[in-house]
């Protein structure tokens, strides 16, 4: 009687319509696997704009695989994110538009601060801007930008564009 | 006294909620990968003796090639244009009511292209009559207040990119004043 028991369990006769799904786990794991290594969470500090075009643009590629700039976002409507943080630029009052501009100049001192790693003897900043802009921003809130960095002693910029033979761009 | 044993039980794993999760993972990851977001960048140093925060030093006289942009026709956005004047003599305006190359018909496309193309040939000009030596002019992109502010970035850039396919690499922006003065700010905090 239990030597029938057990052969039953040990011979079981397969059930009809059962999947085996370890094929598929396994596949799942890797798609896993796969999506944690490649997942590149610092991209998420790029705001979605339309960038302008320059043929005399260089590849952006990282200099010993660390990027280190800080990345300033200005969208079409004038407001710049940076840091999880949004100082709207576009007001028709000139005293509101320059507390959001010194807002965002206090926001870049905080993160730049006066470490002396970050900074020569001069005072001057190593770490680069990147000003990622739309092209339809307007100038002005480009270069009042550029004036907040140059008050932080950060006179390094560089500016985020798309080749024009891009399929983006035509 | 009989002993019961109960029929051992075949422990089984319930794996509807670890393939639930594991899918959610997945897309999660789908969601937010992104392999690359800006292809291209152009270098610029600012210079340390001048804007806000100026340094000492000795301006020289230099070779100057000035771009000037004009915004026109701002009350009308379908119709305002950027008008690009090389040191106050040749006009050439890009075309009205630019939507941008994503929004852009081809034709309109050819002419914005035709136009920059126009400006770098001009300055080429320019660049020869100094004696074609690029080292030693400095490029200027200009846009006078207040209108010249509402100048798209992306024209801005179109005119960089002009100067730099001429060879010119010393570059400089004439600044549009912030929004208050430095009397203006203080008098305000005063408040």
């Amino acid at each position: 009687m239990l030597f029938r028991r057990l052969r039953d369990r040990l011979v079981q006769e397969p059930e009809a319509g059962s999947m085996n799904l370890t094929p598929m786990i396994d596949m799942t794991f890797l798609l896993v696997v796969f999506f944690m290594l490649t997942i590149d969470l610092s991209t998420k500090e790029f705001f979605p704009v339309d960038l302008p075009f320059a043929s005399e643009g260089i590849p952006d590629e990282e200099v010993d695989g660390v990027p280190r700039r800080l990345v300033v976002n200005l969208d079409s409507a004038g407001t710049i994110h940076f840091k999880n943080h949004a100082f709207e630029l576009a007001s028709a009052d000139p005293g509101t538009q320059d507390d959001a501009l010194l807002a965002f100049r206090d926001a870049l001192r905080s993160v730049h601060g006066a470490d002396p790693v970050l900074r020569d003897p001069t005072g001057a900043s190593n770490v680069p801007v990147l000003i990622h802009a739309d092209r339809e921003a307007k100038w002005k809130y480009v270069q009042w930008l550029m004036g907040a960095c140059a008050t932080n002693k950060i006179y390094q910029l560089q500016f985020a564009v798309k080749k024009p033979s891009d399929p983006e761009g035509r | 006294m009989d002993l019961q044993l109960g029929e051992p039980q075949e422990t089984e794993l319930n794996m509807t909620p670890m393939i639930d999760i594991v899918f959610q993972l997945i897309i999660f990851f789908l969601l937010s990968l992104k392999f690359k977001t800006i292809d291209r960048r152009i270098e610029s140093m600012m210079p340390k003796d001048r804007g806000p925060n100026p340094a000492p030093s000795i301006l020289e006289e230099e070779d100057k090639i000035k771009v000037k942009l004009f915004r026109r026709g701002i009350a009308d956005r379908e119709r305002a244009f950027t008008l690009l004047k090389i040191d106050n003599a040749a006009q050439y305006p890009l075309p009205k009511g630019w939507k941008g190359r994503l929004k852009e018909t081809p034709d309109r496309i050819e002419r914005y292209d035709a136009t920059v193309a126009a400006v770098k040939r001009a300055i080429e000009d320019r660049i020869a009559a100094y004696g074609g030596i690029t080292d030693q002019i400095v490029g200027e992109i200009v846009a006078p207040p207040p209108r010249g502010g509402s100048v798209p970035h992306g024209d801005a850039v179109a005119v960089l990119n002009a100067f730099m396919e001429a060879g010119i690499t010393n570059v400089k922006f004439e600044g549009t004043p912030t929004p208050l003065t430095s009397s203006e700010r203080a008098a305000r905090a005063a408040r």
